[in-house]
């Protein structure tokens, strides 16, 4: 099974920063991950950084623990409570689970999380642990095992107190209006991604709010245990060129979603199994080569200009519209993305001639595989050919 | 009369070194031609490798003559040539 993580959040109108942090990390040896929601009292600057310190050393300490729950109750007795307010500086859940499907889940403040399997809200037993400092603070332990289809959601209470106080709805939309949300989604899109479920949830509060004004920093995050959507990318022609017709058949074969970036590369694909190639100067915006079409393959770039892009959209998480923007969409659209390199050097590219400097392809790659991994939890496999 | 094909390379060798100011060809040509010039981007093209130690990208081909460190006056004046030869 593979566990698909999808996180949005907005903030509190008129703040400038976000009062909730979500931190999450795959380990790609042991199919582990590990998922923290905090969200940090008050909003703006202060909530921010009481969120950020929550989820990180929350993070660290799940990590160097063997049990969430011992890691989650250090954190619990320690949390500060705030003079003014009497309560405490954060709330928190965490999620620690694996792609066989055991989940073990702890929540202290915030909203009870969504379990959903066929569009059904599960009831999930759980254990309480109180405070040994702060007898006002208890801490939920669920043991779980997921199955194949199962979501899981958490938010912040942004999300439940949305609307609150507002003639129809008093005491917010709560958890059942959040229920509501999502299983009216999921009946029209069972097979929706957890990014764009998570996307559409803090849509739909934003339109309930009164002018659409949030009144909370408002986050959830999505897991989704699903097959794995596979994808290929071929770039670079291979150092030994007798094995150019291996290669192309290779990648051609390749069951899941096909890319191609580089030129070269196409036309050796184009060449060794006899496929036409059409460029299209439609999607050619300037500064960087347009996309071509090739029948079988899901989309073709050309190479170190349009990765070296690819790179920088996917640090910003903003893109343009053109053809690393498309590649972007084609990474984000995949769970588990193969590279195949070719490490065959373009000697075109080491012309003194040339008024940029020409990074090796390598190293691009190298940089995308961290952003793709670190950033975006995918599973990533490189080969170089 | 058969049409005469434009290819612009739009490889990355090419592009840095300026295909990219070849686009207003994509404009001028049908116009200029009446539709008897056809002119569409291309993947590599793989000039640069065969001219040596230094490329002279970038490259268009005008049927199978190729236009080395391309412009907009060069790319026109050789598909000039073409059409008056084939008259």
């Amino acid at each position: 099974m593979f566990i698909d993580i999808g996180f949005y959040q907005k903030k509190k109108y008129n703040q400038n920063a976000f009062g909730d942090f979500f931190l999450s990390k795959r380990y790609k040896d042991t199919g582990r991950i590990i998922s923290v929601l905090s969200d940090g009292l008050g909003s703006g600057i202060k909530a921010n950084i009481l969120a950020c310190m929550t989820a990180s050393m929350l993070m660290k300490f799940i990590e160097a623990h063997s049990d969430i729950k011992d890691a989650c109750e250090i954190i619990m007795n320690s949390l500060p409570v705030c003079k003014v307010r009497k309560i405490s500086y954060s709330t928190f859940s965490a999620i620690d689970c694996d792609e066989d499907g055991n989940a073990k889940i702890v929540e202290e403040g915030n909203p009870e999380f969504l379990w959903i399997r066929n569009n059904e809200i599960m009831t999930p037993e759980y254990k309480v642990i109180t405070s040994t400092t702060f007898t006002n603070r208890h801490m939920h332990i669920y043991n779980i095992k997921l199955e194949k289809g199962d979501r899981i959601i958490f938010c912040s209470d942004g999300i439940t107190q949305a609307a609150l106080g507002t003639k129809e709805l008093r005491l917010g939309i709560r958890r059942e209006g959040l229920i509501e949300i999502v299983r009216s989604k999921l009946k029209d899109f069972p097979d929706i991604s957890s990014d764009e479920l998570a996307r559409y949830i803090v849509r739909q509060v934003e339109i309930i709010e009164p002018d659409h004004k949030l009144k909370d920093d408002t986050s959830v995050a999505c897991i989704y245990f699903r097959n794995p959507r596979e994808s290929m990318i071929f770039t670079g022609p291979p150092y030994d060129m007798a094995q150019d017709n291996y290669y192309a058949a290779n990648f051609y074969n390749f069951k899941g979603k096909k890319a191609i970036a580089g030129g070269t590369t196409a036309n050796l694909i184009s060449r060794e199994l006899n496929i036409e190639i059409e460029a299209d100067r439609n999607i050619n915006v300037g500064k960087l080569p347009g996309i071509s079409h090739m029948k079988g393959v899901d989309l073709v770039t050309e190479g170190i200009l349009t990765l070296t892009k690819t790179a920088e959209y996917l640090e910003s998480g903003i893109k343009s519209d053109d053809a690393a923007g498309k590649l972007m969409d084609f990474f984000l659209d995949s769970d588990v993305i193969k590279f195949m390199v070719g490490v065959k050097l373009n000697q075109a590219h080491y012309n003194p001639n040339l008024p940029i400097e020409i990074e090796i392809r390598k190293n691009i790659i190298k940089k995308i595989v961290k952003l793709l991994e670190d950033k975006y939890t995918k599973k990533v496999d490189v080969t170089y050919i | 009369m058969n049409k005469i094909k434009v290819r612009i390379c739009s490889g990355t060798t090419c592009f840095v070194m300026g295909s990219s100011f070849l686009n207003d060809l994509y404009d001028i040509i049908p116009e200029k031609y009446n539709g008897q010039v056809i002119v569409e981007p291309s993947l590599c093209l793989g000039q640069c490798s065969k001219s040596g130690k230094h490329s002279k990208a970038p490259y268009v081909l005008v049927d199978d003559e190729i236009v080395a460190e391309a412009t907009i006056e060069s790319v026109i004046s050789a598909i000039d040539k073409k059409v008056s030869s084939n008259e």
